[in-house]
């Protein structure tokens, strides 16, 4: 059976290209929060997404269709982000080498709000690759290969990395949530 | 407290994930009703991946799709090869067809020349019998260099100043219209 998905490329691919709209909003939120995870800041976010959907748009008919689209164009928004990431020049922190800063606030008690900030916080501290294969791992549970697709790395790999990564968090929240305990 | 191996983090990891099979988990449930630092890092782990799973999608602007669409022809043609290399590459491939050409004005390549591998000198021992001379036609192989030269500089206008040049043209023309 043909995928719906691709017959509506195939008819973007033959000129129509308005029928690229609808594609454009069945993934612009995915696009966009992907892209948000990388570069951390909403209007940057924003025109990195818009600039993936556009090369997406102009390398369609090189989809050779044997992933999915969304795989497809994720990775296209991983390497715009990243190298728009690279342009800003901001030095990439690898987890493994960093120390984590607690704010005042994780001080007191560290309530459900507090962790949120603190994970995310932890999480921007991991490398682009590793930030987003555990964004996509949460978000829409795609699976290993998919990831791998997508971040350019292999399956096993990835699924190392996603391992080491959130045992490192939860490393790094159990100390805060020791802190927590002994100033009660 | 005992810190927990990397293998007991994995597998708690998968079980918390769902992928872990049945035996394992038994084992991991076995391990888990002695052990109190498996245990306390199970917890650690469910606290993480509640977090986690809290992650939303974020919504762009309400016009995105719009502006998408709005910019679709704005999308610049690359090239594999900048314009300003590509200019440099043109450069020198003129300069090699122009110096080519003007060497075989001159009359250098007009007499075939020939390479004597006997004056070498190589070592007896391994070569015994006499070696031949290759005799070549300078001019020809000057003339096949700046043939190939010329396809290069047809092949870098087009691809990297040309073909460029008229698609930015053209999708100019299409927003206009």
């Amino acid at each position: 059976m043909t995928d719906p998905e691709f017959l509506l490329i195939d008819r973007i691919v033959a000129g129509n290209q308005q029928a690229y709209a609808e594609l454009v909003d069945r993934y612009k939120s995915y696009a966009y929060t992907l892209a948000l995870k990388i570069l951390e800041n909403r209007p940057e976010a924003e025109e990195a997404a818009q600039d993936a959907f556009i090369k997406a748009f102009h390398h369609l008919k090189n989809f050779n269709k044997d992933s999915k689209f969304s795989t497809w164009l994720y990775r296209i928004v991983f390497n715009t982000a990243v190298s728009y990431k690279r342009k800003r020049k901001v030095a990439f922190q690898n987890i493994e080498n960093t120390i984590i800063e607690y704010n005042q606030e994780a001080e007191g008690m560290l309530e459900r709000q507090d962790r949120r900030k603190f994970l995310n916080q932890a999480i921007s501290h991991l490398n682009e690759a590793d930030k987003l294969a555990i964004t996509l791992f949460y978000l829409q549970e795609f699976s290993l290969e998919e990831i791998a697709t997508i971040t350019g790395m292999q399956a096993n790999t990835v699924k190392v990395r996603i391992h080491r990564a959130r045992q490192r968090l939860a490393d790094e929240l159990a100390s805060v949530l020791k802190k927590e305990a002994l100033t009660l | 407290m005992k810190k927990v191996s990397t293998e007991w983090n994995e597998l708690l990891l998968d079980y918390l994930d769902g992928s872990l099979s049945g035996d394992k988990i038994q084992q991991l449930k076995q391990e888990l009703a002695s052990s109190a630092e498996l245990r306390a890092r199970l917890e650690e782990l469910k606290v993480l991946t509640e977090q986690f799973k809290q992650v939303t999608l974020e919504h762009p602007s309400k016009n995105f799709t719009q502006r998408v669409m709005e910019k679709l022809h704005d999308y610049p043609v690359r090239s594999s090869v900048s314009v300003r290399n590509s200019i440099w590459l043109l450069a020198g491939v003129l300069v090699a067809i122009g110096l080519g050409s003007f060497l075989l004005a001159t009359g250098i390549f007009d007499t075939p020349g020939s390479i004597n591998l006997n004056q070498f000198g190589l070592d007896n021992k391994i070569i015994q019998q006499q070696l031949p001379t290759i005799s070549f036609n300078g001019k020809l192989i000057v003339n096949i260099i700046i043939i190939l030269n010329i396809a290069l500089a047809f092949l870098v206008l087009d691809r990297a100043i040309l073909r460029p040049w008229f698609e930015r043209r053209t999708h100019m023309n299409i927003d206009r219209a």
